[in-house]
């Protein structure tokens, strides 16, 4: 190809002055718009939490209140996030290696977490478990609270966080397909055997990486978890909720300390599934499988 | 352990994938099931393996019938197109699976899982290979490893899916040779699908042609290849020239026999290039046809020629030894007597067949 001279790749490694400035104007403008919106918030958080100096930060952080929305969201999101793992391997298990009638709908319903505006998933939850609500007389009854309670907010959260982890899930094992699992039955394997030792070890990545987006939205979710918790301090204030109500009262730096915890595991998280990527080839879909020629 | 099919019928929605298959096959055979894609080959293979169940029929495993056991529990080993080996497990592991799921009454031990893994990678020589895994190996030796693995728990029954047609031509003469060895040294019944004529012809001890579901003949690779019983069958062995009725009327036959006399309009006349004898000078008492060489293939041990029926432009291949061809002497353009050595007849609807010998011309 040399002996002719230009070649397409040469010319996309030798541009133009004309392309070159388009080039460089379109890195800049996604550079300015990158910091505008993404990086410079992000430092604001950082910095108003720490405006008045680290030993106000940490009593920010060590107030009793603080304290117990941040156990609040570690129970609901250590209860979240199993219940969305065992639903989400089973979904995907069911769609991507069985055929049955209502298939489509099952994956329609799946995405509805992710249309369905949070506060409308809050209001539902009321509606049929509030003191008002279809099931709410017969709970009272039994003493069992729901709304207004850490079971609700359990309930909110897993109905924003259910797609996470199948929709991860779902194309991967689609693309993996089955073969592997038909050759461990024809060898004779039972389906325990199957699972913890070809399924499992197969899907591993993708579900982790599915789980801790899952984990990520738990923990920060705001809308659905606000309608049902009632926002009873030190007993069904979330971090997110807490983060919002010190802000309401004017105490900023508090609001910020609080918001920056939320920062960090948000942080952490993407730290975390970028790592995940770069060990396992995930990146929501599969490598290509090799094909021989 | 033989393997009795009886009257199988498989349905998908409205495609016929198989209608009223019956097949014995004998214990310690090796035997090819050949068609092209669609013909259900694939789908009787999965049927025996129990990974589908058939609408109608049975599968007499042994003389057992299969149909109420799963496919775990069929002492059948599966080789996939694909290989499907476990893509986290190596090598080792991967041959070692099948008895490490035992049932804890049956499991080996593990010297005795180790024994026999062994034994199997030295079989299918791959010792050296033991630690690595999958996508670390060649798609032939990928394919050893997945014989291998199946072996490992004794099958009765060896079905293999088409499981050479990812490889490369050299590699999959290789293990086409290397499969009958191993077939030879264990003598474990073995079904084979595929689509290849050569290797189906090869390999197998009797070939099974499906075509639309049905099993269109059933024999030796001699036998089929000499006595195709369908027009389909010829078709499907190889290159063949069709001489339709029309044809043969006009240039009259010289000994129709018998019943064929009557309707010799509707005919169909199947002449392998071959069978084809060319020559510059016509023979007293010979019918033949005037042809045109078009173009001549002289790579490899025969020469095939592409001629041209003068008469009507209708094109014809034939197949010559090197030596006759130097003898003709034939160049482009050159014009030649061409008259079969023997036809093969079939009705229109493909049923009745009549084989005519040298007296033949078209």
């Amino acid at each position: 190809m040399s002996r002719h001279g230009n070649n397409p790749s040469s010319a996309m490694l030798q541009p133009t002055a004309p392309q070159r400035l388009g080039r460089a104007s379109l890195i800049l403008l996604a550079l300015l718009f990158l910091g505008g919106f993404l990086i410079l918030p992000v430092v604001a958080v950082f910095y108003q939490a720490l405006s008045q100096g680290w030993k106000i930060y940490f009593e920010s952080i060590h107030q009793q209140d603080v304290l117990s929305a941040l156990r609040l969201t570690a129970l609901v999101a250590s209860i979240a996030v199993p219940l969305n793992v065992v639903f989400g391997i089973a979904a995907s298990w069911a769609i991507t290696r069985f055929e049955f009638h209502g298939k489509n709908l099952l994956i329609t319903l799946i995405d509805i977490p992710l249309s369905v505006s949070p506060v409308v998933a809050g209001m539902m939850y009321v509606e049929v478990f509030g003191l008002h609500g279809w099931l709410g007389p017969w709970l009272s009854e039994h003493n069992l609270h729901v709304i207004f309670a850490v079971p609700g907010i359990v309930l909110a959260t897993v109905f924003v966080t259910f797609p996470f982890v199948a929709r991860e899930l779902i194309p991967f094992m689609q693309a993996q397909g089955s073969d592997e699992e038909i050759a461990a039955v024809v060898l004779g394997s039972n389906g325990w055997n199957l699972f913890w030792r070809v399924t499992l070890p197969n899907i591993k990545w993708a579900l982790l990486y599915g789980t801790i987006l899952a984990a990520s939205r738990s923990i920060g979710e705001f809308g659905a978890v606000s309608v049902v918790s009632g926002h009873i301090r030190g007993q069904t204030t979330t971090l997110p909720l807490e983060v919002e109500m010190l802000y309401n009262e004017y105490s900023f730096t508090a609001a910020f300390a609080a918001a920056s915890l939320l920062t960090l595991a948000a942080i952490v998280t993407l730290v975390i599934k970028k790592m995940i990527e770069m060990t396992s080839g995930v990146h929501g879909v599969p490598e290509e499988e090799e094909v021989e020629s | 352990m033989s393997i009795e099919i009886k009257g199988i019928s498989k349905q998908y929605g409205s495609f016929t994938a198989l209608s009223d298959v019956s097949l014995t096959i004998e214990s310690g055979e090796l035997v090819a099931l050949l068609g092209p894609s669609g013909s259900g080959k694939t789908t009787l293979l999965r049927i025996i393996a129990g990974l589908e169940s058939p609408d109608g029929g049975s599968i007499l495993l042994h003389g057992e019938e299969a149909a109420r056991q799963n496919a775990s529990r069929r002492g059948i080993g599966f080789v996939f197109q694909h290989y499907a080996l476990f893509r986290h497990m190596t090598i080792f592991e991967n041959v070692a699976f099948g008895l490490r799921v035992q049932g804890s009454a049956d499991r080996p031990s593990r010297a005795k899982i180790r024994e026999r893994v062994q034994e199997l990678l030295h079989l299918v020589q791959l010792e050296s290979f033991a630690k690595m895994y999958p996508e670390q190996l060649s798609g032939g030796q990928r394919q050893r490893v997945a014989l291998a693995r199946a072996l490992a728990v004794r099958p009765k029954v060896l079905l293999l899916d088409e499981p050479f047609s990812a490889l490369d031509a050299k590699v999959r003469k290789e293990l086409r040779d290397w499969l009958r060895r191993i077939h030879d040294e264990l003598h474990v019944t073995t079904v084979l699908v595929t689509h290849d004529q050569e290797e189906a012809l090869e390999v197998a001890d009797k070939v099974a042609i499906l075509n639309h579901g049905k099993v269109e003949q059933i024999g030796t690779p001699q036998a089929i290849y000499d006595r195709p019983a369908s027009p389909f069958v010829y078709d499907f062995l190889g290159d063949v020239n069709l001489f339709h009725g029309r044809v043969l009327a006009e240039l009259s036959l010289d000994k129709p026999a018998g019943n064929m006399k009557s309707h010799i309009e509707s005919v169909i006349g199947f002449v392998r290039p071959h069978e084809l004898e060319l020559s510059r000078h016509l023979p007293e008492g010979q019918k033949a046809v005037l042809a045109s060489v078009v173009r001549v293939h002289s790579a490899g041990p025969h020469v095939r020629l592409t001629l041209s029926i003068t008469e009507n432009g209708r094109p014809v291949a034939a197949e010559l030894s090197r030596q006759r061809f130097e003898q003709l002497a034939l160049t482009l353009g050159d014009y030649v007597f061409v008259w079969p050595q023997s036809i093969r007849l079939f009705d229109e609807d493909g049923k009745t067949s009549q084989l005519l010998n040298h007296g033949a011309g078209i």
